[in-house]
C-alpha cells in the first residue's frame, strides 16, 4: 500500500459485508481502562474489539450512554416493526452516503423481510422507485428529517398516520432516524468503509 | 412515578409539557429517554472534559444547532456557553468549528486530511473523538426535536 488513498467514495452501495478501516489509532483492548471496558461492555461481544467500537472508546463516557441508546432505539419491543426501523436507518445512511452503514442495516432488512430487492432498488433507481403505501411514508419522512436542516412538516406526519402508523410508531420512527444522524456522521468522519477482505488484513 | 415524568433537555427545549401526550408517549420508550439524557450530560457536562473545554463544547453545540436553523437548540447552547467553563481560543475554535461544519452539512466530504488539521490546532485522537461525538449527538437532538416538536403538535 502506498499513499493513503481514501475509498470511502469509490465503493458502491451494497447489503454485502464490509469492513471499516480508521483514521484514529483505536484504543489497544487489552490495555483499555475500567471505564473503556465498561463501556465497551453493552456491546454484542463480537462488536466489542472491532475499530470502531475501539476508535469510540477514546470517549467511555459518552460511549456507555451511546451504546445502550442504540440498543433500544433499534430494538426495543413493541411500537415500530424492527424491519422498518432498518429501512428508515437505510434510506438516511444512503441519503447521508454511509456506504457502510447501508451495507449494515440493508443486510438486516433483508434478512428480516426476505426482500433484499427492495434495497437493491433503492440503490439503483433511487428514493422514487416504488413500494407500498407503508413503506413510502417511512421513506419520505426519513430522508426529509435526515436532511440538513431537515425538512419535515406536519403533512409528513399525517401521512405517516395515513399509511397506519401510530403515535408509538411514529415516535420509534424519529429515534431511529435521529439515531442515524449521530451513526452516519462518526462512520463517515473516523474512517472509512474498505472491502472485507481488507479489512481482515 | 413522579421521578420519570421530569422534563428532560429535550422537553425543555421542545417546551413540552411533562403531562402532555407526548411527553407521556416518550415515558413509553424510559430507557431511551434516560440514555438521551445522559448522552447530553458526558457529551456537554463530562465529569472528564478531557483536551475540549466546556466553553469548547458549548461553542460547538451552537454552532450546529445554528447550521440547523433550531433557534431555541441555538439558544440554549448560547446560555450553556455564557456559563461554562474555560476557553475558547479563537484560532484554535475556528480549525473546530470548520470541522463542525463538514461533518453537520456534508460528513461524506471527509478525509483524513481533515483529522490532521484538527491534530495540528492541537487536538489529540482522543479529543477528536470528543468533537465527534458531540457533533454528532447535537445533530441527533436537532432530528429528536424537528420530529417531536411536529408529533407534538398532531396529537
Amino acid at each position: 500500500m502506498t499513499a493513503r488513498n481514501s475509498t470511502a467514495h469509490t465503493l458502491d452501495f451494497t447489503i454485502d459485508t464490509l469492513g471499516w478501516k480508521a483514521w484514529i489509532t483505536p484504543v489497544d483492548h487489552d490495555a483499555a481502562t475500567p471505564a473503556q471496558i465498561k463501556a465497551l461492555s453493552g456491546l454484542p461481544s463480537k462488536l466489542r474489539t472491532i475499530p470502531y467500537s475501539l476508535v469510540l472508546a477514546h470517549d467511555p463516557e459518552a460511549l456507555a450512554e451511546r451504546v445502550p441508546l442504540f440498543n433500544t432505539i433499534m430494538s426495543a419491543p413493541g411500537g415500530l416493526p424492527v424491519a422498518e426501523r432498518e429501512l428508515a436507518t437505510l434510506v438516511e445512511s444512503v441519503a447521508n452516503g454511509c456506504v457502510y452503514c447501508a451495507s449494515v442495516h440493508g443486510r438486516r432488512f433483508a434478512d428480516l423481510t426476505g426482500e433484499p430487492e427492495i434495497i437493491q432498488s433503492i440503490y439503483d433507481e433511487g428514493f422514487d422507485t416504488p413500494l407500498s403505501a407503508r413503506r413510502r411514508a417511512i421513506v419520505d419522512f426519513a430522508v426529509k428529517l435526515s436532511a440538513t436542516p431537515p425538512t419535515v412538516a406536519a403533512e409528513d406526519i399525517a401521512a405517516l398516520g395515513e399509511a397506519g402508523l401510530d403515535e408509538l410508531e411514529i415516535l420509534d420512527l424519529i429515534q431511529a432516524v435521529a439515531m442515524f444522524a449521530w451513526a452516519n456522521r462518526l462512520m463517515l468522519t473516523l474512517g472509512e468503509p474498505v472491502p472485507a477482505t481488507a479489512a481482515a488484513a | 412515578m413522579t421521578a420519570t415524568l421530569e422534563s428532560d433537555i429535550i422537553d425543555t427545549v421542545a417546551g413540552l409539557d411533562p403531562d402532555s401526550l407526548l411527553a407521556v408517549l416518550r415515558r413509553r420508550r424510559p430507557e431511551a429517554l434516560r440514555h438521551t439524557e445522559g448522552s447530553y450530560q458526558a457529551l456537554l457536562h463530562p465529569a472528564d472534559t478531557g483536551g475540549v473545554t466546556a466553553a469548547e463544547r458549548a461553542a460547538i453545540a451552537r454552532r450546529v444547532a445554528e447550521l440547523n436553523l433550531d433557534t431555541a437548540l441555538g439558544a440554549h447552547y448560547a446560555s450553556v456557553g455564557a456559563e461554562a467553563a474555560g476557553e475558547a481560543e479563537p484560532g484554535r475554535l475556528g480549525v473546530i468549528l470548520n470541522h463542525v461544519d463538514l461533518l453537520t452539512r456534508e460528513p461524506k466530504a471527509a478525509t483524513p486530511a481533515d483529522l490532521d488539521a484538527l491534530r495540528t490546532a492541537g487536538l489529540t485522537d482522543r479529543d477528536i473523538v470528543m468533537v465527534s461525538q458531540l457533533v454528532a449527538f447535537i445533530n441527533h437532538q436537532v432530528r429528536l426535536l424537528a420530529g417531536f416538536r411536529l408529533l407534538g403538535a398532531a396529537s
